[in-house]
């Protein structure tokens, strides 16, 4: 668990203070500099149009982790709406929700969100539409799951007595007993999002230029591969080392639930 | 039996046509002109108000998006998928070219994933947490983690323009398969490790086979007759994601490597908006996956007895 809270820290600081610590503007252009090497000047060298790789990494943290950040949360919204709906609905809204997970389960994630994001035209706003909707399934699963156990519980089946409506046993007696579960898919969720992401953006669909993504980052050096071949391990270096972490962290909660569901 | 599958068939249809439905709204509601991104496509030039006109009324974007929607769907029941709107070619030639390429190299990939990942979790899983167990489980963490189209450029940069030993661009030869294949097929083996590794350890876990093990049975046929059916049950179950996983690298390392297969050929489409193109792609896909789901749900109820008696 201490790791988990560690790690949350490093990713916070990393997408907050990590801009505050780029040497140079991410946008600048500097012709004159363009591909360089590393060096004193450029510790991480340049890219296409002279612009410093290092700062475009560190502000790249920002779009990356806040956006996957921003998408896991907008579809856990969703997928727990959905599997609360279906859990406390009645039989019919069951079956309509969960032939809509079906329905999005049956296609690959990634590929629905590139038609999504492509069709609705490239940009941040079609990118975290496209994602945030292809990625609720799992949180649906859990929450319909989970509500179906917790509804024969002495204090549900109290608060239902009382007259207590839908709405608000959802709220204050289903809600408590989704969030370890649910914190432990949104972790999963999160790295996701990281990679999707950066698909979309090394695609060209994703978030556009001059705006440092990671995705898009890879998508310009790919060009420079046989010149310049160092600028292309960074912005995937740092996609790997982000969700190594974010998946470690995940596998750490669950054992942790897990421990602590084990005695009961 | 019967019963069962008569419900997962009927399952498997709404989730078909849910899809049609989606697709065809989000086509029709898609921001920008279509008929203008057609006409793009098609002359590549400064355009009239009369020729976007024309496009319209010959894709047939003038009329209602339930005529249209009908339309489309009529043909697509007799497996016709029309004619693409940029080119005029009917869309299945096309769409059957670009598919046997992505095929062999969804094949080759699935079948390194496999060659890596079933020894690599039977040896790990000889000693759990002994020292090959954790590099096992560490690298198979690592490999989740790195994108495919990173490990396709870093391939390329090592084996094609450092060492130049074989080609990274088109597909014109075989050899021009290995980089692809190796690239998704390392992503598969990551995630298929882990799975293996785990269903193997929980059938060791099972309650019978200390029982089976007195009986004098040998440690041989323990492992082939016993942990090796009850480690497949997940699996098979997983089957359907990794083939997922393997249609999202696919796309991307087609791109990659420019390849011209399915990958390829949905990113085209959308771009030029060609939508009978991008349409026939995302049908194809469900249906494949409906299928492939339902074969899934199918042969597990019979390799495992006990998923049908608990869900009847």
């Amino acid at each position: 668990m201490r790791s988990v809270a560690l790690l949350v820290i490093a990713l916070v600081l990393l997408a907050g203070v990590g801009p505050m610590l780029a040497p140079y503007d991410p946008t600048v252009i500097n012709i004159p500099k363009r591909l360089s090497g590393p060096s004193a000047e450029f510790l991480l060298g340049t890219d296409a149009l002279g612009r410093d790789i290092l700062s475009r990494l560190l502000h790249g943290a920002r779009w990356s982790l806040g956006l996957a950040f921003v998408i896991s949360v907008i579809s856990m919204i969703i997928g727990t709406t959905i599997g609360l709906a279906a859990a406390l609905g009645g039989r019919l809204a069951d079956w309509v929700a969960m032939r809509t997970t079906d329905t999005f389960l049956a296609f690959p994630e990634l590929v629905a969100a590139i038609v999504i994001a492509g069709l609705m035209g490239a940009g941040t706003w079609s990118l975290i539409f496209a994602l945030s909707v292809t990625g609720w399934m799992r949180y649906a699963r859990v929450a319909r799951g989970i509500g179906l156990s917790v509804q024969s519980r002495g204090y549900v089946v109290q608060a239902r007595l009382a007259g207590l409506p839908s709405w608000s046993i959802a709220r204050w007696h289903y809600l408590p007993s989704l969030i370890p579960s649910l914190t432990v898919v949104w972790t999963g969720m999160f790295a996701r999002a990281i990679l999707g992401i950066s698909a979309l953006g090394f695609l060209g669909f994703g978030v556009q230029p001059p705006n440092p993504e990671w995705g898009s980052m890879l998508l310009d050096a790919r060009v420079h591969l046989r010149s310049t071949p160092l600028q292309m391990i960074w912005p995937g270096l740092a996609v790997v080392i982000c969700v190594l972490a974010i998946n470690l962290a995940g596998d750490a909660l669950r054992d942790a639930l897990a421990q602590q569901d084990a005695p009961e | 039996m019967i019963k069962t599958a008569g419900g997962l068939l009927l399952r498997a249809l709404v989730v078909l046509s849910g899809t049609a439905i989606l697709t065809f709204a989000l086509l029709w509601n898609a921001p920008g002109d279509p008929a203008q991104a057609i006409a793009m496509a098609r002359f590549d030039a400064l355009l009239t108000d009369e020729v976007i006109d024309q496009v319209r009324a010959e894709v047939g974007l003038d009329r209602s998006f339930w005529q249209a929607f009908w339309a489309w769907l009529g043909p697509l029941l007799t497996l016709d998928f029309g004619n693409s709107a940029v080119t005029g070619r009917p869309v299945w030639p096309d769409l059957w070219a670009s598919i046997s390429y992505t095929f062999p190299l969804a094949f080759a990939a699935l079948g390194i994933g496999l060659i890596i990942s079933v020894p690599l979790a039977i040896l790990a899983t000889k000693r759990p947490g002994s020292l090959l167990d954790r590099f096992a489980v560490g690298l198979a963490s690592i490999g989740n983690a790195i994108p495919a189209y990173w490990l396709g450029l870093i391939l390329i940069l090592i084996f094609a323009v450092k060492l130049a030993w074989l080609p990274a661009l088109g597909a014109s030869t075989p050899a021009h398969a290995i980089l692809p294949a190796l690239t998704l097929g390392l992503g598969v083996a990551a995630s298929l490790t882990r799975i293996i590794r785990s269903g193997i350890l929980e059938a060791r876990g099972q309650p019978f086979l200390p029982a089976i093990r007195r009986r004098g049975v040998s440690d041989r046929s323990v492992g082939r007759d016993h942990v090796a059916p009850h480690a497949a049950i997940p699996v098979v179950t997983v089957f359907g994601l990794e083939l997922a996983f393997l249609l999202e690298g696919l796309v991307l390392v087609e791109v990659i490597f420019g390849r011209p297969g399915l990958g390829t050929f949905l990113v085209q489409a959308i771009l030029s908006r060609d939508f009978s193109h991008v349409q026939a792609v995302v049908v194809l896909t469900a249906l494949v996956f409906v299928v492939v789901n339902l074969v899934i749900d199918l042969i597990y109820r019979v390799i495992d007895p006990r998923i049908g008696e608990s869900n009847a």
